[in-house]
């Protein structure tokens, strides 16, 4: 193959002026300075006393900028929604990633079962250990990705079930920050005993929020991937 | 000798440099291909190096990771700043929905008008 054909000139343009912006903007970013942490040192200390949550960064997502998650999800929701409305629906599609595979359709069934809990378990040790709901939520999506290649056309998502985990624990999430507003201080406050650092039931409203989170995270990653892989239309 | 590599300054050198290698690499690919799902595909490249750029200068040597463990048992100082890292968190799944979005729009336009050129278009009627 000639590499004359390959690369065109306005390629070879544009990685010269990005490389000359590149080597430009360099010093600028190399002299950067960090500001102090003062804000995370802050919040650190606040969370020794006001949350009893081990993983400091959950509780940043869950607890002090609760409302922030709240938007994440809420666009996330309508991205989904806008999907849905474009590639309309998921009837009468043709799954285009089914993989003819003995091994894969027989070793599915030992491995769907064991995603599905590890999925669980991260959603639940958010607050203790690196992990929490979004994350937990992509790896039970992750396992019906799995179903999706092994079964092929013979595997049907039941959709009733998908829209009410997404709308309760949506509606779950929502509740518990107004609850927070009624009987502690503000949206997404804690109102239940913060039990001791680093037990399973402990830091109060984090692990509920983190758990509606995951179940709403995983409703909508496994609708997003049936959506991308039944694409192709019928006949 | 490997005790100089192991200073702040230069890990933020080396992350600085990296990432705008890799912002470079996705700018290039936006600008340059015709395909519309490679360019979404070098924007999600551009996301992943100001993801490593947040996360990285907010790393310092000798500190942890702001989590309890057996070994770190009790929140002081000498953890890393939790904030950048709860954020880049959000952004990260802002990404996914933003890029899955594009994804379906890319696919309705192939399946309208069965083309996905961007040098092909012509839908508002230009000369060209």
């Amino acid at each position: 193959m000639n590499l004359k054909k390959e690369i065109r000139v306005s390629t070879l343009f544009v990685s010269l002026v990005v490389s000359v912006m590149t080597i430009l903007l360099l010093p600028i970013f190399l002299d950067f300075d960090l500001t102090s942490n003062s804000l995370g040192s802050t919040l650190l200390t606040l969370n020794k006393n006001q949350t009893s949550s081990a993983n400091v960064v959950t509780s940043v997502v869950t607890y002090f900028r609760g409302f922030d998650t709240l938007g994440e999800v809420t666009i996330l929701f309508l991205s989904i929604f806008g999907i849905g409305l474009g590639l309309d629906g998921y009837k009468d599609k043709l799954n285009i990633f089914a993989y003819e595979n003995e091994l894969l359709k027989i070793a599915v069934d030992v491995l769907f079962p064991l995603i599905i809990l590890f999925g669980f378990y991260i959603i639940i040790h958010g607050h203790l250990s690196p992990g929490g709901g979004f994350q937990g939520g992509v790896i039970i999506a992750s396992a019906f990705l799995l179903m999706f290649l092994a079964k092929g056309d013979s595997f049907e998502l039941n959709h009733k079930i998908i829209s009410l985990a997404e709308a309760l624990s949506g509606a779950g999430f929502i509740l518990l920050g107004v609850l927070g507003l009624i009987l502690a201080d503000r949206f997404f406050g804690n109102f239940l005993p913060l039990g001791s650092v680093s037990n399973l039931f402990s830091g109060g409203v984090i692990p509920l929020i983190y758990i509606f989170v995951g179940i709403k995270v995983s409703a909508e990653i496994t609708a997003l991937v049936e959506y991308f892989i039944r694409i192709k239309d019928v006949g | 000798m490997l005790d100089s590599f192991n200073q702040t300054p230069f890990l933020h050198s080396v992350i600085t440099i990296g990432s705008l290698l890799i912002f470079a690499i996705g700018l290039v690919g936006a600008l340059t291909k015709k395909n519309l799902f490679k360019i979404f595909l070098s924007f999600a490249i551009i996301e992943s190096s100001l993801f490593i750029y947040f996360i990285g200068m907010h790393f310092e040597v000798g500190k942890v990771a702001p989590i309890l463990t057996n070994e770190v048992t009790e929140f002081s100082t000498n953890m890393v700043d939790p904030v950048p890292q709860a954020m880049i968190l959000t952004t990260i799944v802002i990404a996914i929905a933003v890029l899955a979005l594009a994804l379906s729009f890319i696919i309705n336009y192939f399946k309208l008008t069965n083309n996905m050129r961007v040098d092909e278009m012509n839908e508002l009627g230009e000369d060209r």
